[in-house]
């Protein structure tokens, strides 16, 4: 194997190597231009905030200044007389946003979103994930899906903007399991948590732009592509479809489907008369046996064949899908994370933007679909 | 010199192998293989193998080329960073953000914690420069203080105002002075209160105009809090004296809600000073039971008789020469300088634009603060000054005291007009008393010099005093006829 030296030491350099070379030139060429793949339209660039200290509703320009260092934020104006919320949201170019407090990302959620008929320039994802190894995951996850719409889907399926938020508290219940998350005990402060969660997401986000704020749970996987178009038709400031699940139905040897979100309710004398009895800070809740309330829910209520435009009036509402008007929110209606007249989360949220002068509707025959574990 | 040094050089190395190897190859000794040599390549190969590296770079070219114009089909500008393209810039959509990183600490300017001041504004043109002032003079960063702004129901001209002085703060050359994100916010709730003193402060008008104000903050807050913010600042904009390391001095206490005293200078004939803000207080067991017998939507407020809540204020507590930094729990909070922790108003608490717990505005706000398990502190020794606006009876008095003041100078005036007169008229009095003094004189010369003839002195002074006490009550008469 030795090798005579000499001449033979000036080898003439191997087509591998060449090869190799070429390929690292064109990886880091690649990663020099690819910043500059998202290529959106002058309108949509027109829309972008000049500094990122902005709302987060929108996007806003990568530092072109040349020598790199940019200068103070511009004053900004915005007439929020001017932001308008009407039955014809995409008509009236109306801004929406889609919060979405996420523990465990579902590949069915992020398909279905992606389906949404709603002009996808109009809308901005909000999420809020957990500091768990759990939320970890799902993050990950969440931004691969994410970059592969934004950088490299085309300029329709591209949403305004994205906005991921990792919580600042720890989850009181270390498992997301349904069978953990649905035991009475455990359900104050879950639910106490999720409604900081909700509130954190939303009032970091909401921004001076926003029409209307859907809530979305991260385990809804079907929802109508016009789900947006639909409950904005209303034109009510609380919307509410019909959460359903389906399965498999072992008995009839058949896909089934039943009713799964119980937060959708009209109130009850008997559940008032519960409540007046209760200390300060107990709380009134729906679906369980021990605690008969004896409300009207919404889950119950569906007709098949009947119009899915039915509205009922409500006093409770689930937060799996749920649109509100921006307004209700700024109006100071959030989640409440304490007993608030024995509610909390998102009933207390119903009950709040009622003292708000806020009613919420339902939908009882326009379904969506929850996940099933 | 280089060139020419390195030609020379050139020069020498084909004479150095002239002699052996002229065309590249050993003339002598043919067979002998000598590889302890150096051999020298000569100019042709490696330009020729060179060649061969140039064409194939030239194939990589174009075929990194022809890859881009697959990856981005159509898009001119997607090499345009290769030129200058200041221009064109690119889009972000995607932000991320730890809350956790943003919980706000002790020392924020340290640690480099975002702060959003809040400022809520109607007909506030004539208070600008009072609050500018304030603005520029804070210690705080100024790069980390984003400002926000709600304009409502204006009829003045507070926009315009506000967005000029900003603008020239934004565009100072001194870069120390810039602030962060700046956004002013329009938005009418259409509002039927005056805002005039009275109106502001009549007893049956405040529950709904504590809901409205109420309402205000709450869009505001929405509007423009925003995830990178660590902490909240709300500032009324009539403050007239305030340190300007009142942040650093509120965030010091690294409490979750925090407040000054806030107090209002008087004119010296309503004492010097008063307590302003009377919105900070404990919960007292009165106020508490008197909670319990109100209906759902009445909202107890301080300061008047109708609620009498015994309750101990942050404003009555002040100690000139207390400790500023003597801290005191309480349950309802002034809006006019509160410090909050960004994540209070990130977990939910906001101003409340309905009865709660049978307040309102920002009391029921230090009360939802208290249920969120937040701190809510109040410091009774460090205070603030508010712009003293006098109220209508204020007004009605000082009216009365300007009259007062202009008939007791009218009245001096026609004192001092008398005085006057008076003199005047004595003036000519003695002038006529010298006169007639002469005239008597003469006479009485005269007498005496009959008198000389008919021996009677001593009768001199009598005759002369007469008309010089007769004179002023003439002159008197005169002067009022």
């Amino acid at each position: 194997m030795a090798r005579p030296l000499g001449p033979v030491r000036l080898k003439r350099t191997s087509p591998g190597t060449i090869a190799v070379g070429i390929v690292l030139v064109i990886v880091i060429l690649y990663l020099l231009v690819s910043p500059s793949a998202p290529d959106f339209s002058a309108a949509r660039k027109a829309t972008a905030a000049l500094h990122p200290l902005s709302p987060p509703t929108s996007p806003f320009r990568k530092s072109s200044a040349v020598g790199g260092k940019a200068g103070p934020p511009p004053v900004t104006r915005y007439n929020l007389n001017n932001v308008t919320i009407t039955n014809d949201p995409v008509g009236n170019r109306e801004n929406v946003l889609v919060l979405t407090p996420m523990a465990r990302f579902y590949q069915e959620y992020w398909d279905n979103l992606l389906k949404l008929s709603y002009p996808h320039e109009l809308i901005t994802l909000g999420f809020i994930l957990p500091k768990t190894k759990e939320g970890n995951a799902a993050t990950i996850e969440l931004q691969k899906q994410i970059a592969k719409i934004q950088k490299h889907g085309l300029e329709k399926e591209r949403f305004k903007s994205i906005i991921i938020l990792r919580q600042d508290f720890d989850p009181p219940i270390p498992s997301q399991d349904e069978s953990e998350r649905h035991k009475m005990a455990n359900q104050k402060a879950r639910r106490a948590a999720m409604a900081k969660a909700r509130n954190s997401l939303l009032f970091t986000t909401l921004g001076p732009d926003t029409s209307w704020v859907l809530w979305l749970d991260a385990d809804i996987i079907e929802t109508p592509p016009t789900l947006i178009q639909d409950l904005a038709s209303h034109s009510k400031p609380l919307t509410v479809p019909n959460c359903f699940q389906r399965f498999y139905n072992a008995e009839k040897k058949a896909m089934d489907e039943r009713p799964y979100d119980f937060n959708n309710w009209q109130d009850s004398p008997t559940a008032q008369e519960l409540a007046s009895k209760m200390g300060k800070d107990d709380i009134l809740l729906e679906g369980y046996a021990d605690m008969a309330t004896y409300r009207a829910l919404m889950a119950y209520m569906y007709e098949a064949g009947a119009d899915i435009h039915t509205e009922v009036p409500l006093d409770g509402v689930g937060g799996t899908a749920l649109l509100v008007k921006a307004e209700v929110h700024r109006d100071g209606a959030m989640f409440p994370a304490f007993p608030f007249y024995h509610l909390i989360e998102t009933e207390g949220f119903a009950k709040m933007a009622k003292r708000l002068g806020w009613q919420a509707t339902g939908l009882p025959n326009y379904k969506v679909y929850h996940y099933n574990e | 010199m280089l060139p020419y040094a390195s030609s020379s050089g050139s020069k020498a190395v084909p004479r150095h192998h002239a002699s052996g190897y002229s065309n590249g190859y050993p003339r002598g000794n043919t067979f002998e293989i000598s590889p302890h040599r150096f051999q020298p390549r000569g100019a042709a190969p490696p330009f020729r193998r060179r060649k061969g590296l140039f064409l194939r770079l030239a194939i990589a070219l174009v075929s990194l080329l022809l890859f881009g114009l697959f990856v981005w089909p159509g898009d001119s500008g997607s090499f345009s960073w290769l030129g200058s393209g200041s221009e064109d810039f690119q889009l972000e959509t995607v932000r991320y953000y730890d809350l956790s990183n943003v919980q706000g600490t002790a020392k924020g300017w340290e640690r480099e914690e975002r702060i959003l001041i809040c400022v809520p504004l109607r007909d506030a043109e004539v208070h600008m420069p009072m609050f500018f002032g304030h603005l520029l003079n804070l210690t705080y960063p100024h790069h980390l203080i984003d400002l926000a702004f709600l304009v409502s129901d204006s009829k003045d001209n507070t926009l315009a105002v506000l967005e000029r002085e900003l603008t020239a703060i934004q565009a100072s050359t001194d870069p120390s002075k810039h602030f962060g994100e700046i956004s002013i916010i329009e938005k009418d709730f259409g509002q039927k209160v005056n805002q005039d003193v009275e109106s502001r402060h009549g007893f049956a008008a405040q529950a709904s105009r504590r809901k409205l104000m109420a309402q205000a903050r709450n869009w505001l807050l929405s509007a423009a809090l925003r995830p990178y913010h660590s902490w909240v600042y709300w500032r009324d904009v009539d403050v007239e004296t305030a340190p300007t390391t009142i942040l650093e001095d509120l965030m010091r206490h690294n409490k979750d809600v925090i407040v000054p005293n806030v107090w209002r200078p008087l004119p010296d004939w309503l004492g010097g000073e008063q307590p302003y803000d009377l919105n900070s207080w404990a919960e007292s067991e009165t106020a508490l039971a008197l909670a319990d017998t109100l209906d759902e939507d009445a909202v107890i407020v301080e300061g008047y008789a109708e609620y009498a809540t015994w309750r101990p204020h942050l404003a009555y507590l002040r100690d000139p020469y207390g400790d500023p930094d003597m801290e005191m729990e309480i349950d309802g909070v002034g809006g006019v300088s509160i410090l909050a922790k960004a994540k209070v108003f990130r977990y939910g608490v906001h101003f409340p634009a309905f009865s709660f717990e049978k307040h309102a505005e920002t009391e029921a706000f230090g009360k939802m603060s208290r249920r969120m398990g937040f701190s809510v502190v109040g410091l009774p020794h460090y205070t603030i000054w508010h712009l003293y606006e006098p109220s209508v009876d204020d007004i009605k008095h000082m009216e009365q005291m300007e009259q007062e003041r202009l008939a007791r100078e009218k009245e001096e005036k026609e004192k001092a007009m008398k005085e006057q007169k008076m003199k005047e008229s004595f003036g000519d009095a003695t002038g006529q008393w010298e006169k007639d003094k002469n005239e008597i004189q003469n006479l009485a010369m005269q007498e005496n010099k009959k008198a000389e003839e008919q021996p009677a002195a001593g009768q001199q002074g009598g005759p002369a005093d007469g008309p010089a006490n007769a004179a002023p009550k003439e002159e008197k008469k005169e002067g009022t006829q």
